[in-house]
């Protein structure tokens, strides 16, 4: 009797840390979602999930470039000073290129282009002079920072033509555009690690490059590919945030690096490479947005803002550990 | 071996011309700056004034800005001590950190002198700013004055800046005095118009019944408008701080910023030199040298641009 309650006990326990392991970020996001809809009638409302997902996406975009960066056991600091820099230059284009349509596309190539330039300028640093993409990447990103700051003297890029707000601001079928844009990029994403040749190579690259080498696959290029879609991808977050803002930024995104990296990290992508999945960055980005939007909601005080959401990202670490161990 | 003699020669020859010319300069007062940053436009005209009012007595500024980064703007600081300038101005990029720069200044005799940011630490001769308070004071008024005296109101904030902490004292201050408005919300929009975009928004979402949003600067308030108009949100009134030109347009142009603090950042530039100039003909100063703010809505500006 004594021992075969024991048993359960024991089993119970085990069957808990399995649970955890397994589904741990989305029962977190869960508990999360059950809590601050206690503590705030208006969580649940339309309009906050517009909001959330409205807030969410762009650091979500930037995380999908960010998985397949750490997938592959690097890093990229870069993305949010790539934010400002694409922001600046879409919209200064946009109002010195031409009429509407025209110039619309014209500044999305631009603004987009500056960002897959600076992925592949580090990738190349990565990949051809052996420099640890730490400091390749935040090399990239004091000297976009930088770029962004004297391309606008350091002033705002504002009085852009109204129809430009259309793309952060519109919304499709009650949907806001920056949202569908998220979806979409996830999906892409997803069958992109899933089903191509690519997608494995990644993994392949951040498990163990030397085996992933030998076994005749380009390292390189799967390398400088990754850091070309991280750039493009902060890019596009960058034009989406700066028609929400109607106005290029110069001091946009500070700091967006750590916010993707954290949703990246919880969402259980390993720093080491080669393990985790863009599901998982999904959920580790809402978990983190919602957090941040939960705690303003409920008016919970900035300093204690920021203690909370350490707390979370160090929870979500060691869950990453208790699963790794198992 | 001529030939050597030769270039060894005017080698000397340059180095003993450049270090002539150093000391020629040196009869003209030079004046070290290191700024908080340079790419902000308050800065931008903080350093106009400060180049306005030393053209004027011939002082020779070498400018520089910390960029938020302590280390960076410690060294700049050394550098002047280095370069045996006559003064330092520092807008510090952290008031406590910066201590332990000025009092090697201290050490070497150089006098120091603040702009806009205070220093906690070393001997500072006088420092020149805004006056925040009543910076926030007159938004809080301004504001008090479009609600009627009723209605809820939120602050976006960055309590991490102790010149903000001023201006939302001195808001604070201005509503207490009027027992039917509520400040329900006082979030962290960090300073910058996409975080403050988003602070804004979940604002809204949690104040259906709002009426008022304080923005501690431009920034601030320029998200606040963006939320406001991306969630169509209707009778909520923005107050914002420094009134720069994108500021400026939204408040002519109707939208639910209505009026903004106006610093005079190039007079606090204007202000420093000329109290650096007092400092060196012997006349002792005060402690702290405040500079006057004042409030601007659509009327106002309407009426400067008809000048």
């Amino acid at each position: 009797m004594q021992r075969e309650v024991a048993a359960t006990r024991d089993f119970s326990r085990r069957s808990l840390t399995r649970l955890l392991r397994d589904y741990g970020i989305a029962i977190a996001l869960l508990v999360e979602i059950i809590l601050f809809a206690q503590f705030s009638p208006y969580f649940l409302t339309a309009e906050n999930l517009v909001n959330i997902t409205l807030q969410v996406s762009i650091t979500a975009i930037i995380a999908v470039g960010m998985t397949f960066v750490i997938l592959t056991a690097g890093i990229d600091l870069s993305v949010g000073a790539l934010v400002a820099l694409s922001g600046v230059i879409a919209t200064s284009f946009l109002k010195s290129v031409g009429s509407f349509p025209v110039a619309l596309m014209i500044a999305m190539l631009g603004g987009l282009g500056v960002g897959a330039l600076a992925g592949f300028i580090a990738g190349v640093f990565i990949t051809r002079f052996n420099i640890t993409p730490f400091i390749v990447t935040l090399a990239i990103m004091t000297i976009s920072r930088g770029i962004a700051f004297m391309y606008t003297d350091g002033r705002p890029i504002w009085d852009l033509p109204p129809e430009f707000a259309f793309l952060g601001s519109g919304r499709v079928a009650g949907i806001p555009i920056p949202t569908l844009a998220m979806m979409f990029v996830y999906g892409i994403a997803y069958v992109v690690l899933n089903q191509t040749r690519f997608g494995r190579y990644v993994y392949a690259v951040g498990g163990n490059k030397e085996a992933a080498r030998l076994s005749g696959i380009n390292t390189n290029s799967v390398i400088l590919w990754v850091y070309v879609i991280s750039g493009v991808l902060a890019a596009l977050s960058g034009i989406l945030l700066s028609s929400r803002m109607n106005s290029g930024q110069p001091n946009a995104g500070v700091m967006y690096e750590l916010d993707v990296i954290a949703a990246v990290v919880v969402g259980g992508t390993s720093l080491f490479g080669g393990r985790g999945s863009i599901i998982g960055t999904f959920l580790g980005a809402m978990l983190i947005g919602i957090l941040r939007n939960g705690l303003n909601l409920v008016n919970v005080n900035s300093y204690v803002q920021m203690v909370v959401l350490g707390v979370v990202i160090l929870l979500a670490v060691m869950l990453d550990q208790l699963k790794k161990r198992s | 071996m001529n030939r050597k003699t030769f270039l060894l020669l005017f080698l000397i020859g340059i180095v003993a011309f450049s270090c002539g010319r150093k000391e020629e300069q040196k009869s003209t007062k030079t004046i070290g700056v290191s700024l908080l940053t340079r790419a902000h436009v308050f800065y931008k005209d903080l350093e106009e004034g400060l180049r306005t009012e030393a053209a004027k007595d011939g002082y020779e500024l070498i400018v520089t800005a910390g960029e938020f980064d302590l280390g960076k703007q410690s060294a700049q600081i050394e550098d002047f001590i280095t370069r045996k300038v006559d003064a330092i101005i520092v807008c510090p990029v952290d008031s406590r950190g910066i201590g332990p720069a000025i009092r090697k200044a201290n050490e070497a005799k150089i006098p120091v002198f603040t702009a806009d940011i205070a220093s906690q630490e070393g001997d500072v001769v006088c420092h020149v700013a805004s006056d925040n308070v009543a910076g926030g004071r007159l938004a809080g008024e301004y504001l008090a004055k479009l609600l009627n005296g009723k209605g809820n109101v939120a602050i976006i904030d960055q309590p991490t800046v102790t010149s903000v902490l001023d201006r939302v004292q001195g808001f604070k201050e201005a509503i207490a005095k009027f027992p039917d408005i509520k400040i329900v919300a006082d979030v962290n929009g960090e300073g910058v118009r996409d975080r403050a975009m988003q602070a804004a928004s979940d604002v809204l979402q949690a104040h259906p019944d709002l009426q008022g949003i304080f923005g501690i600067n431009d920034d601030s308030a320029l998200g606040s408008l963006d939320a406001v108009q991306q969630f169509h949100r209707e009778g909520v009134n923005i107050i914002g701080y420094d009134a720069i030109p994108p500021a400026a347009d939204a408040i002519m142009k109707g939208t639910a910023l209505k009026a903004d603090v106006i610093q005079y950042p190039k007079k606090i530039g204007e202000t420093t030199v000329a109290k650096i100039k007092e400092y060196f003909s012997g006349t002792s100063l005060p402690k702290v040298v405040p500079v006057e703010v004042g409030i601007v809505d659509k009327e106002a500006l309407q009426k400067t641009a008809a000048k």
